[in-house]
């Protein structure tokens, strides 16, 4: 039998190339005559632009160029539509509105593209961008979602008759009836506001038109350089195969590194066909706070009805969901709110109505997450008050509703972000909900730990918040996968990669099944010379999506390997057995080919060949989800509360996921500390402020603030459920976002936990040592 | 952002009044004032360099005053734009006579700021706006009081 790699902690492929220094980055492209951008960004969030001065920019040394929105010409387009609303939901309404290239009229958030200066560095760019003089009429800016919606608001889009972007409900049974039968009610308004996604790594492009070679190449951080290139060819009037994308490593991409098509990414190549030069442009950390995608602010209004015993009987959720200045990314950040707000539990009757509103602040897209911890907040911020109100344990009343074992595949019948029905293929939730609670100690917490360090004084708590993820939707991704003569294999898919493990995790995949080493498999992602048909990284689809493309291309490389050693050695394919690089007989081994030698002989130099034959041991294939996997997972960790500073010292943070069939425990593992620490921001670190004007109060990284080790527990503590997706070979589900998605609403649990003597409520997040001291001061007057 | 805050001149109402409402006194007592001179009967123009904290730069913009009952209050009207960003703001200044020679100035306005000034400087706008108008206003105090000595 062929040597196993699937599921076995492997050591990835990529570290050494990272952690020396030797990955290729967007920044490190240098190219002989590249010329540099810089931007001037509006300073308003909503102001009318009276006139814009370029004349002095214009004549300064090193300046090659300077463009504005009239320069653009005919040209000047906004950018594409890149998600539309759900067709099949009946009344949605959605208008669409789309980010320019650079600004015409007036500037809809603040560090919206106004100008861009080219010139022979960056610093003489920067400084002639400061000598553009852009006059503005300010008008007044929305910026609460709720104020938005009122008649006198002003308006983002003045064509619109108000700041309404979406609006879509979904009903399952009957919520009022299941209310009137209801012991108790439960009700809520919860508010959730901004975070950044902060990549380690800005945003970067650098673009090169070769004018004889006719070649548009671009270095984009992007986590989805196919449909980049699609729709940069589209823009520029280029056929798809003149247009080369190519995603290197990318330090972190969290979502907003999606297909954005932002305003750099539009300009740049537009300005490198324009000069016939090389242009490049990378973003800094103060523009990533303003002009790269953020997410989560969103205000719910929330009911539930339960029985006495703590049965779910309905739940109703109307939310309002920020957009920012435009819509790109159509619905599914407040779809997936809507699909997490049922999360594990069996609820018969659900309402929920959502109102999207513009607002003049930075653009939302999906941040790690997307829409999913706002549902998890909501529901489990529920399930807390509903346990207070009925006197129940909290670990109690989640059991009691839980999605049971047999129930599956479960459908929630709400349509979800993939625009299809939001079914649950596969999941065992107890057992992972109470390997959760063991491994942390909760009885043994809350019977003796606690009640000791409460009666030192100390302010303990405990959460515990099983939570949902759907992942690994489709539509599709595929993966070439070819043996060299030299025995190594090659892989090719078209996914980016920015951190997940991919060159290792794929490499097991195909190693598994051509009996190679890991490290013989040699992987290129996001390069679409390389590979030109799929989507992109993201909704934690690379593992299940292109996970299992690859398990495909490899299985038809192993047949064509089997069939072709079969003929070569004289032997039934049955009897043959790939390892170690050799195809042998299985209990003659020396009877055996090496796999480098049999790709040789598939591309003969001389001689026919049979009709049909196909050169080489190469295959290409594809896998497309009928529809999404849902995984599963609990956290749970024990803070102590400082009553003084309000610092929140985490002492145990403790997971228990499912997610499938695991490709690599150690990658599973490392994806979910990451995420957790994303988690903990949202809960208690990171939140955007912006004052009533729209402007952002908070851009550096000095006053917006990150978890460093100081903030994080001293260990993640990670278990592991395996519950094989129906809905593939490899049986994967995703887990890219899973250690962020259930992190505030465990926080706030804790919190109300260590803190019950003050009756605190929490219903809202972020929260931050300042905020907690106001709730509690607020209380305790 | 709200700015108020209350300053004891020693002099009467109406010397303080003077004071305020000279523009060559006030050209000298608003800290990195580079350019400071009358467009109108109420108007002033002038260029000013502002550091707060990692962001300086410098301000072009103008004052405007209103709602003038002399000597007992006016308002201030100022609009500023740079290369770090914009300010704009209104405030009320009210001068108060103590009965005992001196007079107590209160202030209170609301200061609209944009661009790297906000994005970077706003922690600190609070701690330097203070600043810059307590040494702004213990100039005029200085002027007011060499004024007087002159008279004697």
């Amino acid at each position: 039998m062929t040597k196993e790699f699937i599921g076995k902690r492997i050591k990835r492929n990529e570290d050494p190339r990272l952690l020396t220094g030797q990955a290729l980055f967007v920044d490190d492209v240098d190219i002989p005559g590249m010329l540099h951008a810089a931007f001037v960004r509006s300073d308003y969030a909503h102001a009318k632009i009276v006139s814009i001065d370029t004349s002095t920019a214009r004549q300064m040394p090193g300046v090659v160029a300077v463009y504005t929105a009239e320069d653009m010409g005919d040209e000047w387009q906004p950018g594409p539509p890149l998600v539309s609303p759900p067709p099949t939901v009946e009344d949605v309404v959605f208008h669409s509105r789309r980010q320019a290239p650079l600004v015409k009229d007036k500037v809809r958030h603040a560090g919206e593209t106004v100008a861009v200066v080219v010139a022979e560095s960056r610093y003489l760019a920067e400084d002639a961008a400061e000598e553009i003089w852009v006059e503005y009429d300010p008008l007044p800016a929305v910026v609460d979602i709720e104020k938005g919606l009122e008649p006198n608001s002003p308006l983002v889009h003045d064509d619109l008759e108000s700041n309404l972007a979406a609006h879509l409900s979904q009903e399952k049974g009957d919520y009022e009836a299941a209310k009137a039968q209801a012991d108790v009610v439960i009700s809520k308004k919860i508010h959730i506001d901004r975070g950044a996604a902060a990549a380690m790594e800005n945003r970067g492009i650098v673009a090169h038109w070769d004018e004889k070679g006719q070649l548009l190449t671009i270095w984009d951080t992007t986590q989805a350089p196919i449909p980049i290139r699609n729709g940069t060819a589209a823009r520029l009037g280029l056929s798809e195969n003149q247009v080369r994308v190519i995603a290197p490593f990318v330090g972190g991409g969290f979502g907003p590194k999606i297909m954005m098509f932002y305003p750099e990414e539009m300009l740049i190549p537009w300005i490198s066909m324009k000069l016939c030069r090389p242009i490049k442009w990378i973003e800094d950390r103060r523009e990533n706070f303003y002009a790269t995608t953020q997410e989560r602010g969103q205000v719910h209004e929330v009911e539930m009805a339960l029985t006495k015993d703590g049965k779910i009987l309905g739940l109703k959720d109307d939310f309002l969901h920020d957009t920012g200045a435009f819509d790109p990314y159509g619905l599914t950040i407040p779809l997936n709110t809507q699909s997490h707000v049922m999360g594990p539990y069996e609820i018969a009757n659900f309402s929920s109505e959502f109102k999207v509103v513009f607002t003049n602040k930075t653009i939302v897209t999906p941040v790690r997450g997307a829409g999913r911890p706002q549902g998890v907040y909501i529901i489990e911020r529920l399930m807390d008050a509903a346990a207070r109100e009925l006197d129940i344990d909290p670990i109690e009343i989640r059991k009691k509703n839980l999605i049971a074992p047999d129930a599956f595949p479960y459908s929630h019948s709400i349509i979800d972000q993939a625009f299809a029905e939001l079914i649950l293929d596969s999941g065992d939730y107890l057992p992972t909900f109470e390997k959760a609670i063991e491994m942390i100690g909760y009885r043994q917490f809350i019977e003796q730990e606690q009640p000791r360090l409460r009666a030192e004084g100390k302010y303990v708590g405990i959460g515990i918040t099983p939570f949902i993820e759907t992942t690994g939707v489709g539509p599709y991704e595929g993966a070439r996968v070819q043996i060299e003569p030299s025995g190594k294999v090659n892989l090719a898919t078209g996914i980016g990669t920015q951190g997940q493990g991919h060159f290792t995790s794929f490499a097991q995949i195909v190693a598994e099944q051509l009996g190679v080493d890991v490290t013989d498999v040699r992987i290129i992602t996001g390069d679409t010379a390389e590979f030109h048909w799929g989507t992109g990284t993201f909704a934690s689809r690379g593992a299940v999506v292109a996970g299992n493309a690859v398990y495909a291309a490899a299985s038809g490389v192993r047949k064509k390997v089997l069939k072709m050693a079969s003929k070569v050695l004289d032997a039934p394919e049955e009897e043959l057995e790939i390892q170690d690089g050799m195809v042998r007989v299985a209990d003659i081994p020396r009877m055996s080919i090496s796999l480098g030698e049999l790709a040789a002989q598939a591309n003969p130099l001389r001689g026919a060949v049979e009709p049909g034959t196909e050169p080489g041991l190469e295959a290409t294939d594809y896998f497309g989800p009928q529809y999404g996997a849902t995984a599963f997972g609990t956290h749970a960790m024990i803070i102590e509360v400082d009553p003084e500073t309000m610092l929140v010292e985490i002492k145990r943070y403790v997971t228990a996921e499912d997610c499938g069939r695991m490709l690599n425990p150690l990658i599973v593992e490392g994806q979910v500390h990451g995420g957790v620490s994303m988690g903990i921001g949202n809960a208690y670190y990171e939140q955007l402020h912006f004052d009533e004007n729209g402007q952002l109060l908070n851009a550096s990284l000095a006053d917006y603030l990150i978890p460093s080790s100081m903030e994080m527990p001293p260990r993640i503590e990670v278990g592991h459920a395996e519950t094989k997706s129906p809905l593939s070979e490899l049986g994967t589900k995703g887990v890219g976002e899973a250690g962020t998605i259930p992190v505030p609403a465990c926080f706030a649990q804790a919190l109300e936990n260590a803190l019950q003597d003050f009756d605190l409520e929490i219903a809202e997040t972020p929260l931050s040592p300042n905020r907690l001291y106001e709730l509690l001061y607020k209380k305790e007057q | 952002m709200r700015i108020e805050g209350e300053y004891t001149f020693s002099g009467t109402r109406e010397d303080v009044w003077e004071i305020v409402r000279d523009p060559e006194i006030l050209s000298t007592a608003l800290p990195g004032t580079q350019k400071f001179e009358q467009v109108g009967e109420n108007e002033y123009e002038g260029r000013m360099n502002v550091r707060i904290g990692p962001v300086s730069g410098t301000f072009g913009g103008k004052l405007t005053v209103s709602n003038e009952i002399p000597p007992e209050s006016y308002t201030l009207t100022v609009e500023g734009t740079g290369k770090v960003g914009f300010l704009k703001g209104t405030g009320d200044v009210e001068l108060l006579d103590q009965g005992d020679g001196t007079t107590l100035m209160k202030y209170d306005g609301e200061v609209q700021i944009g661009g790297r000034v906000a994005s970077v400087g706003q922690r600190l706008f609070d701690t330097v706006s203070k600043s810059m108008i307590k040494q702004g206003l213990e100039k005029l105090d200085e002027a007011l009081q060499a004024r007087s000595s002159d008279a004697d």
